[in-house]
């Protein structure tokens, strides 16, 4: 039986005997970018895409919170305090002080992603800095960028966090504040790592001898290596920074009252646990959606940036 | 059925009927049933060494029961607002020759749980352990946590083995409630250990109702009855007693529910309904607390007599009444109207608009002040609702509040060090002990007592206020004294001395099996004629 062989491009060795007639050339491959592969496994990840949805939910709600939030997050009410789900109009009930709790949530969802957001995107900056200097540079620059480092990871990031806070004084930017220093040093030491892998490769030096300057070699050589394990490691740590944030502001070290902040919520709706369990526990859930959905998509985005392993 | 099925079926049917015949239920240790187990508000153990700190929770649970004081408290009532007895001291009076000479006559028969004797010369040694830097037994953990009570101690002197002699820097009538705070302990025992305040600390001995039985570090706390107690009608009725230091009012109302404990202090007002449906016994009274604002004096909107009415007229007492369950009285003075000194103090009932005129009188619209408050704490009820409901009254009336959040201990040394520290406070809210007249209406106003060195906060001053005090003070006459008293009350309600909002019912709760207790009008409470059931 004469089959026909069908073949890739180029696959058939010079001295082979198949004849020309017997091959159809199977179409070109087209060979994608490293982000156009990221993409493509994304787009076929249903689990990412599905808690990214919820994410870019969370996200428009906050955003768009003065045009969805059914009533003023700040307006009290004595006689509406506790009440139950669909009271008078307020489809997820009322807090201890009659505020409606949807808005609350809405507006609440703006402070936890600022608090999640904004600490992972100074650390990132500043320790991705300290980190490729401290790679690059070597030696001394790098012994003491990095031990500085190393007194910060004696503290377990919930212990720095509480102490910081605790100096400072509680309050919103105080508690970026401590959280960016609470992610720094973890930042910088993935940013070292990375450019510590990469500083001595042949095209680096081959840059270096070519007489590129050392901010060009950083500029062009070095980010483009450094910024995936560093975005990667950042878009992790925002889950823990909405979770620590909340915990500030639970022990009433970060947002303060009366501001609709899920970590303050559950804080001050804790005392009504027996009369309103069911409430308590929402502010409870938001941050567990919240920060579980960033981080599944985190992994997600992780597991498709992975195309050369 | 098979084989084995039958043999799990009648190993189980044997262990429910030594179940039932209680052969391998689980048992109570030895005279459990008259255990009373108490949760306190405390975040952890107050110390044993002396004066107790955690506030006057400290004093509360440990202070009084381990120790006793020259002078004590009449905690035996509820109907009255209680006053000062003779504790190791059985008379006082004032040196008819020298109105700065206070003479103490001892009790006498009076053992240490240690054994030992108490005497003159336990009193002198005591007054050198806190006031005496050169002594050889003087703690600066004590001097510190007595300090506020000694703002007007001079020296003490013995006279014989049974009476001594305190002298004071002034003429003051009302010395004797101080004494009521400085706590006596063993001389015997501080030396047998070599003035060892740690090893102190693990085996006290003072002369009060309870002795000390253990300790398991910011865990538990368990004192058993002094049967030789000198004051017969107080020596404790139950078996013992177990203090758990359980900050979180959650956590105090489950650990009642699920029998952890028999006696909780300030249930979450919500929780309360859950208590009662439970049989739950809920105890409350008025007492000599208040919930106020403390103002600041020297710079900022308060020093305007107009801007701190119009703070006044401005709180809905009622919702704040309403939001802890009804677990509070409106405050429209210093005191609450128990108190005999009350008088007739100005009534700031609400009213916005007359807050808002007197704001626009002032020039100061919006009103912009800085209150410092805290999560949390002894006597703060709860404190994050009821200041962020205050704080929207304010600026309902014109007021632009910002609330400076901080934990119970950082008000503490704002509370402490006063506005000389932090001159930007405007207000500070914090609740206060008004046990006697000299802590609830003369140091919040006397420049005596000006922060850090005494409790005038906002350091509060006029030469009336000082006028009355000094007239206060060197009245001997009982009643011409309370008129006194009463004025002054009266004077500190017409200046507006503090944003007043509300006085606690100091709720608690206690399981059905708990007998006896009487909540008396105070901070302080005898927990020995309580017994509890089986």
């Amino acid at each position: 039986m004469n089959e026909r062989v069908v073949v890739a491009p180029g696959a058939i060795p010079a001295d082979s005997e198949i004849a020309d007639n017997e091959v159809d050339l199977a179409p070109a491959i087209k060979v994608r970018g490293y982000w156009q592969s990221v993409l493509h496994r994304l787009r076929y990840d249903w689990m990412t895409i599905g808690f990214g949805l919820v994410v870019l939910a969370i996200v428009i709600a906050a955003i768009a919170a003065p045009l969805i939030a059914p009533f003023d997050p700040y307006q009290q009410s004595i006689v509406g305090r506790l009440k139950p789900f669909g009271w008078r109009g307020h489809p997820w009930g009322t807090d201890e002080l009659g505020r409606d709790m949807m808005s609350r949530l809405i507006y609440g969802g703006r402070i936890s992603l600022l608090m999640g957001l904004a600490p992972v995107l100074i650390a990132t900056v500043v320790g991705g800095m300290l980190g490729v200097i401290g790679g690059f540079a070597g030696r001394v620059a790098n012994t003491a960028i990095m031990r500085t480092m190393d007194v910060f990871y004696a503290f377990p990031s919930i212990l720095l966090a509480v102490a910081i806070s605790g100096a400072m004084g509680g309050g919103m930017i105080n508690g970026i504040i401590s959280l960016s220093l609470v992610f720094t040093p973890a930042m910088c030491r993935v940013a070292e790592t990375a450019t510590a892998q990469v500083k001595n490769l042949d095209y680096i030096e081959a840059a270096r001898a070519s007489g590129a300057s050392t901010l060009t070699i950083i500029r062009h050589h070095v980010l483009g290596n450094v910024l995936g394990p560093v975005f990667i490691y950042a878009s992790s740590l925002v889950s823990v920074s909405i979770l620590l944030a909340s915990g500030l502001s639970f022990l009433g070290l970060g947002v303060q009252p009366p501001e609709p902040d899920w970590g303050l919520m559950l804080s001050t709706l804790r005392q009504s646990l027996y009369v309103d369990p069911l409430g308590c526990a929402l502010p409870g859930i938001a941050i567990f959606v919240t920060s579980i959905c960033f981080n599944l998509v985190s992994d997600g985005v992780r597991g498709a940036m992975d195309v050369r392993g | 059925m098979t084989c084995s099925a039958l043999k799990m079926l009648s190993w189980c049917g044997a262990m429910a009927g030594l179940i039932a015949g209680g052969l391998v239920a689980p048992t109570s240790p030895a005279g459990a049933a008259g255990v009373l187990k108490v949760a306190m508000t405390a975040g952890d153990l107050p110390v044993t060494t002396g004066n107790p700190d955690q506030g006057f929770e400290g004093f509360r649970f440990v202070g009084w029961n381990l120790y006793d004081a020259l002078i004590n408290w009449d905690l035996s009532k509820s109907d009255t607002a209680s006053d000062i007895k003779p504790g190791l001291a059985t008379e006082w009076h004032i040196d008819p020759a020298n109105h700065k000479r206070w003479i103490f006559t001892l009790r006498q028969g009076v053992k240490w749980h240690d054994g030992c004797d108490f005497s003159a010369d336990d009193v002198i040694w005591n007054f050198q352990r806190i006031s005496d830097p050169k002594a050889p037994q003087f703690f600066t953990q004590q001097f510190a946590l007595s300090r506020a009570y000694l703002t007007n101690f001079d020296s003490i002197e013995k006279i014989d083995d049974h009476s001594v002699a305190i002298t004071t820097k002034f003429v003051e009538s009302l010395f004797p409630y101080d004494m009521s705070y400085v706590l006596m302990i063993s001389r015997c025992r501080a030396q047998a250990l070599n003035y060892d305040w740690t090893a102190y600390a693990n085996q006290p001995s003072g002369t009060g109702p309870y002795r000390f039985a253990g300790m398991t570090a910011h865990e538990r706390m368990e004192l058993v009855p002094n049967n030789d107690y000198w004051d017969k009608a107080r020596v404790p009725k139950q078996d013992r007693l177990v203090l758990l230091p359980t900050p979180e009012a959650a956590t105090r109302t489950a650990a009642l529910l699920s029998g952890q404990v028999n006696f909780i202090e300030a249930p979450a007002p919500d929780a309360i309904p859950v208590l009662k449906r439970a049989n739950m016994q809920i105890v409350s009274n008025v007492y000599p607390h208040n919930w106020p604002y403390i103002l600041n004096f020297t710079r900022g909107p308060f020093t305007d007599l107009r801007v701190r009415q119009a703070a006044n007229y401005a709180i809905n007492r009622d919702d704040v009444v309403d939001l802890v369950g009804g677990m509070a009285t409106p405050q429209y003075a210093e005191v609450p109207p128990s108190l005999p000194y009350y008088g007739h103090p100005v009534i700031y009932k609400f009213d916005k608009a007359k807050a808002r005129a007197l704001l626009k009188e002032a020039n100061c619209l919006p009103c912009k002040v800085t209150l410092a408050i805290s999560t949390s704490g002894s006597g703060q009820m709860q404190s994050l609702p009821m200041n962020e409901l205050v704080k929207q009254q304010l600026e309902d009336a014109g007021f632009e509040v910002t609330l400076n959040v901080m934990d119970w201990n950082a008000l503490l040394d704002v509370s402490r060090s006063g506005v000389p520290k932090y001159p930007n406070v405007d207000g500070m809210n914090a609740s206060r002990g008004l046990l006697d007249p000299v802590s609830a209406i003369i140091k919040p106003v006397a420049t005596a007592y000006w922060s850090p060195a005494g409790s005038n906060w906002g350091h509060f001053g006029t030469p009336e206020a000082d006028g009355l005090v000094k007239q206060i003070f060197e009245e001997f006459e009982p009643e011409k004294r309370l008129a006194l008293l009463t004025r002054l009350h009266e004077y500190e309600s017409e200046q507006a001395l503090m944003i007043f909002v509300v006085h606690d019912l100091n709720p608690r709760a206690l399981s059905p099996k708990v007998h006896g207790f009487v909540q008396a009008q105070n901070w302080f409470q005898d927990l020995t004629p309580i017994t509890v059931d089986p």
